[in-house]
């Protein structure tokens, strides 16, 4: 290289021949690995056509937000993020350094340039570009390094997150190849600095240290050359064979994980419509076989790195169910590389049912949406098993009282089977005009099943509607016409049970004039549940609607002045917040407003979106538990370890659990939801009676 | 092996039930009806006996209106093979028109048709809660039957069936043709959804008429009236169990005197 | 009218369901200037008859065929007898006995039959009964319209008949064994023996829901307070469902339907279901940790406390005779 100039020869030491036998095996190891990740995207194409067509701007948008900002590993986990990112970042800059190279190689080649005077890859450019990739380097060896000391469990991590890391033969193969591989680089680097004497080599400051050393044990610039040749086709053939066999191993994720993130845009608390007519054009409802899922679900098992994140998070699999949402998915791939054989010749085979998933597991989960929101690769364990629920419901095959809830709930409109007619008993006593009594109300309070016949949760609806009533609002209920808003029946699997009851309840608010309305008349309800199905089920259905939760209505009213607090008692109160709210539709910061009004708010190691299901979600609570066997037992406990006088809530299915788990524990805590919190503090009564514990 | 099962549409018992303004029925406006859930437990035994057993045909027969449809294609839902509806005319006192007797005639003349092995029932019906249909229906076929089955064994020689009575568990031992009639514990039906209801229009429903059947209706058992009975007492709380015991030796007191 | 009074027993004793069925038939006797016979089936011999001879003539069909109550035999038998001797009624006491072989019987005779009967009066030459629907949520007025008739009664309706002052004759009948049809044969019966009362016949019952856990704490609780009060265990359909007490106690609309003096429902909600078969007893007592238990509106004391802390307190305050 003529010596002003700041750049180093490519290829320099490697003749002709060997440049050609080098860019043959890229071609091959290029034409390996599409050829490993075709086989795989050809598995994924035999499950059923996705339901949306791909939006091509978002994904590109959510290509940088989601996937290059690695923005899903935030929230969980911070010493294997931060190594994963330095991981990430270190392979992805020394790749695309890597090809700049070729490109260099292959333009100036093809520009007539002889190999000492390069294209760009000089001066200002050369030394950025060289600081850059030894910075870079070194941030893919210590990642590598972290992570093997962790699967060592020498990392330091919690022994929670450190044993429910999957293990696989070829996990710290792939680590320790692509620590092989940075060192490979650097000594080959240092070997080049020696045999080409490099200016300026500081820019490269460990490839000069390797450097450094190679001459510290007396190896002299003519036997840095062999040798870098030698270490040089090692590098090359292991960084080939590591690009070949990427599809192999685990690395699949990155290509699986990068397009599922940018491609799917999904919320947790969203689900997929089937139709009638689908169902009896194909006979098929639900997954009963590997092929009956989505193609992006079978592509979201090849997605799933098995960090097992989703199974710290899951509360069925901390009470000791037969659920890991990890394992889940983990099995069902093992089922699809097991029947790929069969698949891909067109026969039957990935029966799932029996074989492969039992449905205790699948009953045993909550959908509280902990996996889905926990996952960095955008997997969805939930939306699999809710699927795989609809083929049992469809086969017949649920029974007991968890049926007797849907059978119920399809008589009289509520799963306790109660008469439709009772269900505005709630209310004796109170003025709460129903839409007939008042078709010009500004509000409709969506009361629930819950409130509605639920002794202990009529006090809610009760509280709800004498602090509407004081803040001189003009709202009104459906009263005896409201019917289940289906939600625990779309999510134990019968969604055609759900959408007759969604026609019929839009049908209802329709023709009382809440979808047509401007400005739209808005819709309060206490419990998540229906909040969430009337924002994400119904618009499915053609209802359209604006909710929102009483939290939020209530804590507007109290901001408005149009509710007076008297006095903020100096009770500790811990809040628990519900799934459906905290994760589902994002709300935390209003409870928590209203429960600072009453006393001082001490807050739970695992809260906001972070929080832990009560055990009930997903038709949970129709399930016959004995109260040591519940989902949702260690978050009493934890709730009581706050030592807060008072649990607040803002659901009824979590008031249930909390003050069946606080009274199984013989505690004397009170549970309260935030609006009979509110109601207190706004007539100055506290109401101690012991019916809290019924 | 062939299994008839007759079901019977009757109101849904958890709601609450009201008189007609001229009090020989009830008003069934808003009423839910289901299939007695006895007859849903018989059902559910049959079609289990059809999957443990080879070349089972399972037969559900109603004895109404078409408005009967729904409960019979629930039961093909659930897993019959084959459904039959007894079309008769709407009588507009329910219980008049087709009483036990009535319906073992009908179900007789089903039963020499169709020549079933074993006939599967529900012991009584939750709405008259008579338990005579059956019995009436084995009298008339002079075949064995075994009331209040809590377990069926089929046997290639026949049925062990275990009978809850009031004195405990008796098992007996009957041949084939048998009519059978189930209790409570016998299994718990499966959840018939949608989807399986949708499966199950592949299988048609069968209509025979009254007329076809060539059987005289003649009703043994008629309503003159009916009163609605409330069981409403207003309690009395004791603040604790000795208050308790004052009040129950405050009654034996009284009772003595 | 000419009453065919069919009777039940256990081989050693009549139950007392059937004295009330004696009862009824005396009643409607005298109100029709009619006669009422007893039968008897069965292999136990002379005592049997001679203690239904206390209440009314009586026919003994004996034969080892008719020693267990196999409901092909039995109700061949009194339909033959009901044929022969051109009986109008035949009559008797609710039962899962009767239900089974009297019903048969009522196939064999036509069908007239209505069940479980709780009152009847005799207008303008017919019989007006009543019995209960729907759970006991109604109550129906019912005449039959054809001969024989035959009834069954609900035995606490009606008071077990008086002796006699004269006992009544016995006529042994002759049965044809070779005439039987044997279409069933009878294996077991398993029952647990018990110290107590038949829960349909005691007039005090103790009786146990969900909250009980187990079946040593029915015993000690249940069984311990039904023991001081003389009384009979009873038990809600979820105790049975989970295999804690047995079938036979179980009170409800598919059950035993009880009305004695003193009904105890400890840690029972009270579903519809369980109070069909018990809401007419005189007095009815609940406890229950829940106050809105639905057991409640039909309780006429009630104490909101858990069983498990009050019954034994209540057991030892209560004055029993022995400990």
């Amino acid at each position: 290289m003529p010596p002003d100039l700041l750049s180093r020869e490519i290829y320099g030491n490697i003749d002709a021949t060997s440049k050609g036998i080098f860019y043959t095996l890229a071609a091959v190891a290029l034409v390996v690995f599409v050829h490993g990740v075709y086989r795989r995207v050809r598995l994924w194409r035999l499950g059923r056509p996705d339901p949306a067509s791909i939006d091509w701007g978002g994904t590109l948008r959510r290509l940088f937000s989601k996937v290059l900002s690695l923005r899903t590993l935030r929230g969980s986990r911070p010493r294997a993020s931060l190594a994963h990112r330095l991981l990430f970042y270190g392979f992805l800059v020394l790749t695309i350094g890597t090809l700049l190279i070729a490109v260099e190689h292959l333009a100036a080649s093809a520009a007539g340039r002889q190999p000492i005077n390069p294209l760009f890859h000089k001066g200002i450019y050369f030394a950025i570009y060289e600081l850059v990739m030894d910075i870079f380097g070194l941030a893919l060896m210590v990642g590598c390094v972290w992570f093997l000391l962790r699967r060592a469990g020498l990392a330091g991590e919690k022994a929670g997150s450190a044993a429910s890391i999957g293990q696989h033969w070829t996990d710290k193969l792939v680590l320790l190849a692509l620590l092989v591989i940075g060192l490979s680089g650097y000594l080959v680097e240092g070997l080049r600095i020696l045999w080409a004497t490099t200016p300026e080599p500081g820019f490269s400051p460990v490839g000069l240290l390797a450097a450094w050393a190679f001459e510290t044990i007396g190896v002299t610039a003519a036997s840095a050359s062999t040798i870098h040749l030698v270490l040089w086709w090692c590098h090359a053939v292991m960084a080939l064979g590591f690009i070949a066999l990427f599809p192999q191993t685990r690395l699949l994720h990155a290509i699986a994980g990068a397009i599922q993130l940018a491609t799917v845009n999904r919320q947790p608390g969203q689900m997929q419509p089937v139709s009638i007519e689908q169902v009896e054009e194909t006979g098929i409802f639900g997954v009963g076989r590997l092929v009956d899922f989505h193609r992006h679900q079978l592509r979201e098992l090849d997605a799933c790195v098995s960090c097992g994140r989703c199974q710290d998070a899951c509360p069925a699999h901390e009470a000791g169910k037969p659920l890991s949402p990890r394992d889940l998915v983990q099995d069902l791939r093992a089922a699809l590389d097991q029947a790929a054989p069969l698949l891909r010749r067109g026969e039957e085979g990935g029966q799932l049912h029996g074989e492969v998933i039992h449905p205790e597991t699948l009953w045993s989960c909550t959908t509280c949406t902990a996996c889905v929101t926990v996952c960095p690769l955008g997997i969805s364990p939930l939306d699999m098993i809710t699927d795989m629920r609809r083929h049992l419901v469809g086969e017949g095959k649920l029974r007991g009282s968890p049926a007797t809830a849907l059978q119920k709930v399809q008589r009289s409109g509520n799963p306790w089977g109660l008469p439709a007619e009772d269900r505005f008993n709630w209310r004796e006593g109170l003025e709460v005009p129903t839409v007939g009594e008042n078709p010009d109300f500004e509000l409709l309070y969506w009361v629930g099943c819950a409130a509605a016949y639920d002794r202990r949760t009529q006090k809610i609806a009760r509280a709800v509607v004498q602090l509407l009533a004081r803040a001189g609002v003009n709202f009104a209920v459906l009263g005896p016409e409201e019917r289940c808003s289906g939600d625990f029946v779309r999510r134990m699997g019968d969604e055609f049970l759900f959408q007759e009851l969604a026609a019929g309840n839009i049908a209802t608010l329709d023709s009382h004039g809440l979808a047509s309305q401007s400005p739209r008349r808005q819709i309060i309800t206490h419990c998540p549940h229906c909040l969430n199905s009337l924002v994400n089920d119904y618009p499915q259905f053609g209802g359209h609607y604006e909710v929102l939760h009483h939290s939020q209505y209530l804590a507007a009213l109290v901001e408005e002045g149009k509710l007076k607090v008297s006095e903020t008692a100096g009770r500790q109160i811990t809040f628990h917040d519900p799934c459906y709210l905290a994760r589902a539709q994002n709300v935390t910061e209003e409870p928590r407003q209203l429960v600072q009004i009453s006393g001082n708010l001490v807050e739970m190691k695992r809260r906001r979106q972070q929080t832990s299901c009560c055990g009930a979600g997903g038709g949970r609570m129709w399930f016959d538990d004995g109260p040591d066997q519940r989902v949702g037992v260690s978050r009493v406990t934890e709730a009581l370890e706050t030592g807060a006088e008072t649990v607040a809530v803002s659901c009824p299915f979590c008031l249930t659990m909390m003050t069946d788990g606080v009274a199984a524990k013989d505690a004397s805590v009170e549970v309260k939801d935030v609006a009979e919190l509110l109601l207190e503090a706004v007539t100055a009564e506290r109401n101690e009676t012991a019916s809290n514990r019924s | 092996m062939k299994i008839l099962v007759p079901t019977k549409r009757v109101p849904d018992t958890d709601q609450k039930i009201r008189l007609r303004d001229d009090r020989r029925g009830i008003d069934i406006e808003h009423l839910p009806f289901v299939i007695n859930p006895f007859d849903a437990i018989a059902l559910e035994e049959a079609i289990r006996i059809g999957e443990q057993q080879d070349s089972v045909e399972v037969l559900a027969v109603g004895i109404g209106t078409e408005l009967y449809e729904t409960e019979l294609r629930t039961a093909l839902a659930m897993g019959a093979d084959r459904a039959l509806l007894v079309e008769v005319p709407d009588y507009s006192d329910a219980h008049a028109g087709l009483d036990s007797w009535n319906v073992a005639c009908l179900l007789r003349e089903i039963a020499h048709r169709e020549e079933p092995d074993l006939i599967l029932m529900g012991k009584q019906a939750v709405d008259d809660d008579a338990s005579q249909a059956a019995q009436f229906l084995a009298a008339l076929l002079n075949w064995p039957q075994a009331t209040f089955a809590s377990t069926i064994e089929i046997q290639p020689e026949g049925a062990r069936v275990a009978r809850e009575t009031d004195s405990g568990i008796e098992t007996i031992q009957i041949g084939l043709p048998a009519v059978i009639s189930t209790d409570l514990r016998l299994n718990e039906p499966r959840y018939a959804s949608l989807p399986s209801i949708l499966k199950s229009r592949k299988k048609p429903i069968e209509r025979i008429s009254l007329a076809d059947l060539d059987v005289p209706l003649e009703p043994r058992i008629k309503i003159l009236n009916m009163e609605a009975v409330s069981a409403h007492r207003s309690c009395q709380f004791a603040d604790n169990v000795e208050q308790l015991v004052e009040f129950l030796e405050r009654d034996r007191e009284q009772e003595e005197e | 009218m000419k009453i065919l009074v069919v009777l039940e027993h256990d081989q050693q004793q009549l139950r007392s369901g059937s004295l009330s069925a004696i009862g009824f038939a005396n009643d409607l006797a005298r109100q029709t200037g009619g006669e009422v016979l007893c039968l008897v089936l069965g292999d136990a011999g002379d005592p049997l008859a001679e203690q239904a001879a206390q209440f009314a003539p009586v026919l003994a069909a004996s034969s080892p065929l008719l020693a267990d109550p196999l409901a092909d035999r039995h109700a061949h038998v009194i339909a033959d007898v009901a044929g022969n001797r051109q009986v109008d009624l035949v009559v008797a006491a609710s039962s899962t006995y009767s239900r089974d072989v009297v019903s048969r019987a009522g196939g064999l005779l036509g069908g007239a039959m209505a069940s479980d009967i709780v009152s009847h009066s005799w207008i303008d030459g017919r019989l007006e009964m009543k019995r209960p629907m729907y759970a006991g949520a109604i109550l129906a007025t019912v005449v039959l319209q054809s001969s024989p008739q035959v009834v069954t009664v609900r035995p606490s309706a009606y008071p077990a008949a008086e002796p006699l002052a004269t006992a009544g004759e016995i006529t042994p009948l002759v049965v044809d064994d070779a005439s039987l049809p044997s279409h069933a044969s009878y294996d077991r019966l398993e029952s647990k023996p018990s110290h107590r009362p038949d829960v349909t016949e005691a007039s005090v019952v103790v009786s146990g829901g969900r909250a009980i856990r187990n079946s040593d704490d029915f015993e000690r609780l249940v069984g311990g307070l039904a023991d001081c009060l003389g009384g009979a265990t009873g038990s809600s359909r979820a105790l049975v469902d989970a295999g804690i007490t047995p079938n036979e106690l179980q009170v409800g609309q598919t059950g035993k339907i009880v009305s004695p003096d003193l009904y105890l429902a400890l840690g029972i909600s009270g579903a519809v279901q369980h109070l069909a078969g018990m809401k007419n007893s005189k007095r009815i007592v609940a406890i229950n940790s829940d106050p809105d238990a639905p057991i409640f509106e039909v309780a006429d004391y009630g104490l909101v406390a858990d069983i498990y802390e009050v019954v034994p307190d209540l057991t030892s305050k209560l004055a029993c005779d022995e400990t």
